[in-house]
């Protein structure tokens, strides 16, 4: 007498959690999601096939545009790659530049990433406490190159211009504030009973799961893996840094929660070493007028904040450009957890599920 | 002296423009309020300064006079300068709030059941809006019409609009059926996320009902009365001869009282069980397809509610219309202005409790829907029929 049959919804891509415009496909039984289908491609612009006509230094100008809240974590993957490529040594004093704008970039990066998932799961002044420090590195960025969100902040060989003057102390003031900001945030979500009945063991990830599934950055981290490239395999001045890799073995919602707090604190060290430690001299290293590329084959990862991003070149004798460029964007790969994590639990885990993955969908369509 | 039925007429007319006026120039105020004190919360720059603050300042010399919006800015900002209208800062966001919604093109979607679609936020409003006719302001006559007021002369004019001796029963069925307005419009706009919405609200709204009137048992139980005048005062002032009882008597108020409030959160669909229209999860919940007016009738309707739960909180729990909460009254005898204007003590505990519903919505986040049924039968429910058993026995060695 009665059917009964699944409902189909679709999240997306116009929905006010989905963080841009994914999709995500869902099938429910009541509020049980018993299949889930993230579908993407809404954002694609080729990044990735443009970048062949284009020479190497004006495709740095796209990887802002990958995952723009991290446009300059994508700046120096694809600017250290292409000089791997073509073996060019940066001066000292501009990796160390560099490595203070990535892990600055971090910290907004995860700091948009803290505002939008406690908006998700209700807590919506975390959100506007979050973006208020996120303006103030913001701030730091435009002093450093006139840019906040597209920065391109880098050039092959180090840096287009010194850092400005009264940028260091820009940058300490906003490094004095920082750690009562992060106390800030933890007094709203650490020990409050909602947010931990709404994240623990919510969408878990075991380290396996997260290994099989290429899964990389704070998401393995938070299942109890220490792989961190930054440790693993040093690039820009990290070797030269003192830091810990913060690491959870529950591999919930809650575990991702505290590694990316965690890590916000690790790069606020990092950058307070590098401001310390900033060595003199040139910031820009000697290029031929044209680069050149012999044909080879180079892959840089780096530790971006959203987990491995990694860039592939292939470089064509006599050729500005590269043959074939491919991005190994990490919000693209983390994105395949999401049924995994998501199927047979409720509706609303899908949302803290999406926001815990931390994907920003101009670098999973790129 | 007895009124005539005309007289009679005239005053409960009187009386109903009264409260009804109240309750729709507070409405819109909360509203007011909550993006005020959730902006102070959350350090947000436009609802505290708009015209106002220099902010302000700067921005009503730009726009002085050239629009509507800007002369009125204008205006602001200057009555902003004094310190005593600073508080109206940010009411420029207010007013163009509520002309946006006055102004916005009402869509009905072409597949909704348009009779259903239209009526069901009407009966959400005027459910929220007839449980006022239950609810007293007052216990007796705000003041007498002076003999020179041709008519009225010499009659009262009373703080209630009636003195029903049923008057809880009249609120509480009156205000379930509110929730006919939600779930009727959003099976009649035919769409997915209101149909989630509008069945987790139901399941909520129903399965809080039962703690909620549980938990209004108990002064019922300790006053033996449903009359919402005899229960407030009853509540507030009753002494039992035995100690024990009458400080057990105000232990269970005190515990009542949070016990209510969580469930008139939860009635309310409030942070953090404002599942109905979790915004980050279903659009907007119940009214997603409703736009202009039909949507901010259910808003109102919610701002109302809230007024309500607020308005039974202090008149059971919080010694209604006197002075101090608890029944602790009882055990005190205050004389002169603070037995006095039981009004203003009774509004400004409503007015307490209002900022505590927008304080909660700035700090916490949402309850799961499981989650929110957990807590709904396995915790609350227990509780208040524990509640009530004790209130029994209470009743009982009194």
């Amino acid at each position: 007498m009665f059917k009964t049959e699944e409902m189909e919804i679709n999240l997306g891509p116009q929905h006010p959690s989905t963080h841009g415009v994914l999709r995500v496909k869902l099938h429910l039984d009541g509020e049980t999601v018993t299949r889930c289908v993230p579908m993407i491609g809404y954002l694609h612009r080729g990044v990735e096939k443009i970048c062949e006509d284009k020479t190497f230094f004006q495709g740095q100008v796209w990887t802002d545009r990958t995952d723009y809240v991290a446009a300059i974590s994508n700046n120096l993957g694809w600017v250290e790659g292409v000089e791997k490529l073509f073996g060019i040594t940066t001066p000292r004093r501009a990796h160390y530049i560099r490595t203070m704008l990535t892990e600055l970039n971090r910290i907004t990066s995860h700091l948009l990433w803290l505002g939008t998932h406690a908006l998700d799961i209700g807590a919506m002044t975390v959100f506007l406490y979050a973006f208020r420090e996120r303006e103030e590195v913001l701030s730091i960025f435009e002093a450093f190159c006139g840019a906040r969100l597209t920065t391109t902040a880098f050039r092959i060989g180090g840096l287009r211009e010194d850092i400005p003057p009264g940028f260091e102390k820009q940058v300490r003031a906003f490094q004095a504030r920082f750690l009562d900001c992060i106390e800030e945030y933890e007094t709203l979500l650490t020990e409050n009973r909602i947010w931990k009945k709404r994240t623990i063991g919510v969408a878990p990830l075991n380290a396996e799961d997260a290994i099989a599934l290429g899964v990389t950055g704070p998401v393995l981290r938070a299942a109890g893996s220490s792989y961190d490239i930054r440790k693993a395999f040093p690039y820009a001045a990290y070797a030269e840094m003192d830091f810990d890799v913060p690491t959870q073995t529950a591999g919930d919602t809650y575990a991702r929660y505290l590694v990316r707090l965690a890590e916000m604190r690790q790069s606020h060290r990092i950058v307070n070493q590098c401001l310390d430690g900033l060595p003199e001299g040139p910031v820009m290293a000697k290029l031929p007028k044209v680069l050149k590329s012999e044909v080879n084959e180079v892959y840089h990862a780096i530790e971006a904040p959203k987990g491995e991003l990694g860039y592939y070149f292939i470089g064509e004798k006599g050729s500005q450009s590269p043959y074939r460029m491919h991005i190994r964007a990490p919000s693209f790969i983390n994105l395949q957890a999401l049924p995994k994590m998501t199927e047979g639990r409720l509706l609303a885990d899908v949302i803290a599920a999406i926001g815990t993955l931390d994907v920003v969908l101009g670098e999973v369509d790129r | 002296m007895m009124p005539t039925l005309t007289q009679y007429l005239v005053i409960s007319l009187l009386q109903i423009v009264v409260v009804l006026g109240f309750v729709m120039t507070l409405v819109p105020l909360l509203t007011f309020a909550e993006r005020k004190v959730i902006a102070y919360v959350q350090v947000r720059l436009g609802a505290t300064r708009v015209a106002g603050g220099l902010w302000g300042a700067q921005q009503g010399r730009l726009h002085q006079s050239r629009t509507v919006t800007g002369g009125l800015n204008g205006l602001m900002w200057f009555l902003g300068r004094v310190p005593v209208f600073s508080i109206l800062r940010g009411l420029p966001m207010f007013i163009a709030d509520a002309l946006k919604l006055l102004t916005k093109e009402d869509i009905v979607p072409a597949s909704a059941d348009k009779a259903v679609f239209v009526l069901s936020p009407a009966l959400a409003l005027v459910a929220a809006f007839t449980v006022f006719a239950a609810i007293s302001f007052a216990p007796g006559a705000l003041f007498v019409f002076p003999k020179a007021v041709p008519f009225l002369g010499g009659l009262p004019f009373n703080g209630f609009l009636t003195d029903l001796n049923v008057g809880l029963l009249f609120i509480l069925g009156i205000a379930s059926v509110g929730v006919y307005g939600i779930v009727l419009g959003a099976w009649a706009s035919n769409s997915k996320y209101p149909l989630l919405g509008g069945l987790r609200s139901a399941a909520q709204i129903v399965s809080y009902e039962v703690p909620l009137t549980l938990s209004l048992l108990v002064p019922v139980v300790l006053t033996g009365s449903l009359n919402f005048n005899e229960m407030s005062t009853r509540m507030a002032t009753d002494v039992p001869a035995n100690g024990m009882v009458a400080i057990g008597r105000t232990l269970i108020m005190f515990v009542g009282f949070f016990v209510y409030t969580t469930c008139g959160f939860a009635e309310t669909n409030r942070t953090p069980f404002d599942l109905a229209e979790a915004e980050t999860e279903l659009v907007a919940g119940f009214h997603t397809e409703y736009t202009g007016m039909k949507f901010s009738f259910f808003f109102l309707a919610e701002y109302s509610s809230m007024i309500t739960v607020s308005a039974l909180a202090s008149a059971f729990f919080l010694g209604g219309h006197h002075l101090l909460p608890f029944g602790i009254q009882g055990f005190v005898h205050l004389s002169g202005w603070w037995g006095g204007p039981h009004i203003i003590f009774f509004l400004f505990k409503i007015f307490t409790l209002l900022f505590v519903f927008l304080w909660v919505r700035a700090t916490l986040p949402r309850y799961r829907y499981d989650q929110l049924m957990n807590v709904g039968w396995k915790f609350l429910i227990p509780y208040t029929l524990i509640m009530f058993v004790i209130a029994a026995l209470l009743r009982y060695a009194a």
